[in-house]
Parts: structure tokens; C-alpha cells; sequence
């Protein structure tokens, strides 16, 4: 764990636009609030019935160089500067997300998604986005996590309410990755499969490798910062422009938790039928 | 009166719920011939005649659907969506959406504060709920932005072949053309007199025939306000529940 830790990103002023934008959201000196959020209807509905309203809509972003890191013809192995600097990546885009936030006064940011994107103009370049809506809670609690950020979290406005409801808050949108390069076979070992149904223990144990790195990195992240758990974890399989097919990043995503003090019980679900399919 | 629309049978019921009917599906188009303009070679900058243009063509379409929303004396329109098709280097903007009138006579209300229709490209269901949790649809608002993304000279790209590092300005390119096309929205959501804020708002990136290095960026959102009116009739506290079909 000790070469994959999170970059240390200076807080640098917003961009003159990103400024301007936010200052508008914001209000104050006689301007009333005015939000801006890639809520649906729905959600922002109830977002406002847990007791919260939408701050407006917060962006971070970087372009990050990937560059090439060789992985041995048959071994399976991780590609160790490469997970650093994905993750780096997303890491600086969601910490600018963050600064957004921050300047908007708000207690947590919801819906949080992290798109890539790659553009005609550089093979070798990747854009991280990250897009969420902030909020604010009407009455003042206890809602930023415990590091005094806003709360940051990837769920949606239906699964944040039912998270209150079910005496839960989220504490932040934590990650895990590993790029890893899984070995070619011998031309031997190739011979032997040939028309025969076995398991491919060399396959297998590199996918099942790469996978509980990024999900054990996750869990870390959320036990730094002092959660209780993880909901919604999703694992995903990228493959980054121009890399050997050899080579994939899985990418493990959640929320972290923790408990709400004063919650009274969560209500019983009722059972509906509905009409339409 | 015999209406027409593109809503669901559904949507229908929850429009007519909250005490709206259809009217006509009203439309409208423009036809632009999508120019060019130079910019230095390694300059991040907005394209602003170019940017201007693929925001009025649609302005244009947006108004002449209005012409029909007034014409058909609708109080709104709902469910408004927003095309593009291009050939070439021309380009056919479009604006569909289905014009509703309030049926209590009381529709001056809900109008912008112009007196136009209010229009929101809100669906029928989100509509009913918008109303029901007491506020109102003002305006489908947009912001664009055209973007010159700089090139790297030939010193900064050999500096990072084989070096995974942030470029920044490429990250400062695209951030700012996003944030001004955001900016942009909001402003237009606030002349219109939404009050409260923009809800349902997207971003879409797209890239129409030009050199690959610049960019449109596109904002939308549906702006809203709270209903000022006492005797509004609110919805119930959500409940959780159970769906009898996912298993």
C-alpha cells in the first residue's frame, strides 16, 4: 500500500468562469440562492424531502498523459505507475469537484459520476470528469464527513433518501484501482489446451488478482476515512487508448457510510402492485 | 377539441391530474450553414461567431416553436427536445414539444415573465410531480460554448511521450469551455424568471465536422419557480415501497 496513496492536490483558486458560475449559485449581498443540478425531477424531489436542497451542480476535470509501462511477455504482473496515474487522475478531478463545493457552501455532493473521455486530438490522452450536484441541509447537522469536507457519494437522489431513511449517511465516494498485465501463454502451454475444456489457473489468478487489489484499495480509502462501510460498490474494466490487450485497469467505486445518531427506525417497505409494466 | 401530441396515454392522465390539457405538438426548425473561423495554432480560446451561430440557429427554432405555442394559445409546452442533423456543412436545428393549456382559465400565471408559454423538457410524469411538490416549469434554458482547444508544440509533446503526467492546458481548455457554457444557461434560466433554479441538466460534448480540436460544449436544463399561490395542492410524504414485478 505504501507506493498508492492518494496525490497531495494544493488548493488552487477556481478558474475565472468556474468563479463567476459558482458566486451566481451562490447568492448573497441581496441575490437570492439560485441552483443549478443534473437531477431529475424525481430526485430533486426527494433530496428535498430528506430535509436537503440542491446547491448546484459542481465539476472538476483532468487531462492526463498516459504514458506506456511494458509488462513482462509472460507474467502476470501489475503495472504499478500506470494505476498511480490513473488514479491521480481521477483523483485531481474529483478534488477540483470538491473545491467547487466547498465554495458553495455545501455539506455533500450527490449523484457523483466519473466519465472518461478521449478525444480525437490525443491518443495517448485521457479526460477525467467528474459531475455531481451539491447540497445543503435546511437545518444544520452533522453532514460533512469527518476530515471537515463536504460528504461526496455516487448515489442517486432515490437511493440517498432511502440511505436517511435507513439511518445512514454517506461519507465519501471512495475508489480503488490496478492496471495489470496478464501473461501471454507459452507456446507449449498453448499445445496442451488445444481442443481440451479446462480452467486457465493463469487467467483466472491474474483476473481475480487485479480485482481484490482495486476492491482491498477501495476499502482502505474508506477506512481512512474513518467509515464504516461501503454501499453500492460497482468494479469495472477499462482498457486506455493504444494499450496491448493484454493490459486492463478494474476500477472498484462505492460509498462510504456511517451510521446516523439520532435515528428513530427505518419504516417497513409496503408491497405494491403496479399496473403498468 | 381533437388535440395532438407525442405524450403517452400516461402522461396524458398526469397532465390533465394537475389540472392541464393538450393542445397541438407544435415545432419549429432553422437551416444554418455552419461557418468557420481560424484560430492561432496553439491558443486555447472560445470560438465566439461560431459559438454564436449554433446558439442562435437554435434560438431561432426555439422562438418559432413559441410562435405556435402562442398562436395555439397555450399556456406551455412540455416535453421539449432539441435536434440537430447536419450534412455537410449545413445543419437543420428542430424543437418538438407538446403545447398544454391550463384548464381553469387561470393559465396568465404560470406563463414566464414575458407572458410566453413556459416550456420544460420535462416529461409528463416529471411535470405532475414537479407541480405537485409546488413548482412550477419556467423555461427550457441552454448555454453553448465553441472551443478552440490550443495544440501542443512540438517541445511540450516530446517532453511527455513516455511520462504519465496532467496537461494542463488541455484540463483548462475544456473546464472553461464547460463552465461558460453552464453559465451561460443559468443566465438565460434567470431572464426568464426562474426564480428557484435549473433542474435535469445535462452537458453534451460534440464536435460538428470541424478540425478535431474544437469542441461544442452544450448545456440544458429546465429552469423552475416555486408556485406562489396558498391554496396549491401538495403531494404526500414518499413512502418505501416494494415493486410486485422486479422479482
Amino acid at each position: 500500500m505504501a507506493n498508492y496513496q492518494r496525490p497531495q492536490t494544493q488548493r488552487q483558486p477556481l478558474p475565472q468562469h468556474a468563479a463567476e458560475r459558482i458566486a451566481r449559485m451562490r447568492g448573497g449581498q441581496g441575490q437570492a440562492r439560485f441552483f443549478t443540478s443534473d437531477l431529475s425531477v424525481k430526485e430533486f424531489l426527494l433530496v428535498r424531502e430528506a430535509g436537503f436542497e440542491p446547491a448546484g451542480l459542481v465539476m472538476g476535470s483532468s487531462i492526463y498523459h498516459v504514458g506506456l509501462q511494458r509488462g513482462a511477455y509472460n507474467q502476470n504482473q501489475e503495472l504499478g505507475m500506470l494505476t498511480q496515474a490513473l488514479y491521480q487522475a481521477r483523483e485531481l478531478a474529483m478534488a477540483r469537484m470538491e473545491e467547487e463545493a466547498v465554495e458553495l457552501g455545501a455539506d455533500g455532493v450527490i449523484g457523483v459520476r466519473l466519465k472518461i473521455n478521449r478525444h480525437a486530438w490525443g491518443e495517448a490522452l485521457v479526460e477525467f470528469v467528474a459531475l455531481g450536484t451539491a447540497v445543503f441541509a435546511r437545518t444544520p447537522g452533522t453532514w460533512k464527513a469527518p476530515s471537515g469536507a463536504p460528504f461526496s457519494s455516487d448515489l442517486s437522489g432515490q437511493d440517498f433518501w432511502m440511505l436517511l431513511k435507513s439511518g445512514f449517511r454517506p461519507i465519501s465516494l471512495v475508489m480503488g484501482n490496478c492496471v495489470y498485465h496478464i501473461a501471454h501463454q507459452s507456446l507449449g502451454g498453448w499445445f496442451k489446451t488445444v481442443g481440451t475444456n479446462c480452467e486457465m489457473p493463469n487467467f483466472t489468478q491474474a483476473l481475480y488478482d487485479a480485482r481484490e487489489l482495486a476492491m482491498e484499495r477501495m476499502q482502505y480509502e474508506a477506512q481512512l476515512d474513518g467509515a464504516q462501510g461501503v454501499v453500492g460498490t460497482e468494479v469495472y474494466e477499462h482498457t486506455h487508448g493504444g494499450w496491448d490487450s493484454h493490459v486492463l485497469e478494474f476500477l472498484a467505486i462505492g460509498t462510504s457510510v456511517l451510521p446516523i445518531e439520532t435515528h428513530e427506525q427505518p419504516p417497513a417497505p409496503q408491497l405494491v402492485m403496479t399496473v403498468n409494466e | 377539441m381533437a388535440f395532438t401530441s407525442d405524450l403517452t396515454v400516461d402522461e396524458v392522465l398526469l397532465i390533465e391530474e394537475v389540472g392541464f390539457e393538450p393542445v397541438d405538438l407544435v415545432m419549429g426548425s432553422s437551416y444554418f450553414h455552419i461557418g468557420w473561423q481560424n484560430a492561432p495554432w496553439t491558443t486555447n480560446m472560445e470560438l465566439g461567431d461560431v459559438g454564436r451561430m449554433m446558439h442562435g440557429a437554435r434560438r431561432v427554432a426555439l422562438d418559432r416553436m413559441m410562435q405556435h405555442a402562442i398562436a395555439a394559445q397555450a399556456d406551455g409546452v412540455v416535453g421539449v427536445r432539441l435536434e440537430l442533423e447536419r450534412e455537410g456543412h449545413n445543419a437543420e436545428f428542430t424543437v418538438i414539444g407538446t403545447a398544454v393549456r391550463r384548464r381553469a382559465g387561470d393559465g396568465v400565471r404560470w406563463r414566464q415573465a414575458s407572458g410566453a408559454p413556459f416550456t420544460c423538457d420535462l416529461s409528463g410524469g416529471d411535470f405532475w410531480a414537479l407541480v405537485r411538490a409546488g413548482f412550477r416549469p419556467v423555461v427550457f434554458s441552454f448555454g453553448v460554448c465553441v472551443y478552440h482547444v490550443a495544440h501542443q508544440t512540438l517541445g511540450q509533446w516530446f517532453s511527455s511521450v513516455g511520462v504519465n503526467t496532467e496537461m494542463p492546458a488541455f484540463t483548462q481548455g475544456l473546464y472553461d469551455a464547460r463552465e461558460l457554457a453552464m453559465g451561460r444557461m443559468q443566465w438565460d434560466a434567470q431572464a426568464a424568471g426562474a426564480t428557484a433554479g435549473l433542474v435535469g441538466v445535462s452537458i453534451e460534448e460534440s464536435s460538428h465536422g470541424w478540425d478535431q480540436h474544437v469542441i461544442e460544449m452544450i448545456a440544458i436544463g429546465t429552469g423552475v419557480a416555486p408556485i406562489e399561490d396558498a391554496t396549491h395542492e401538495t403531494h404526500e410524504a414518499p413512502r418505501v415501497v416494494i415493486g410486485a414485478q422486479d422479482w
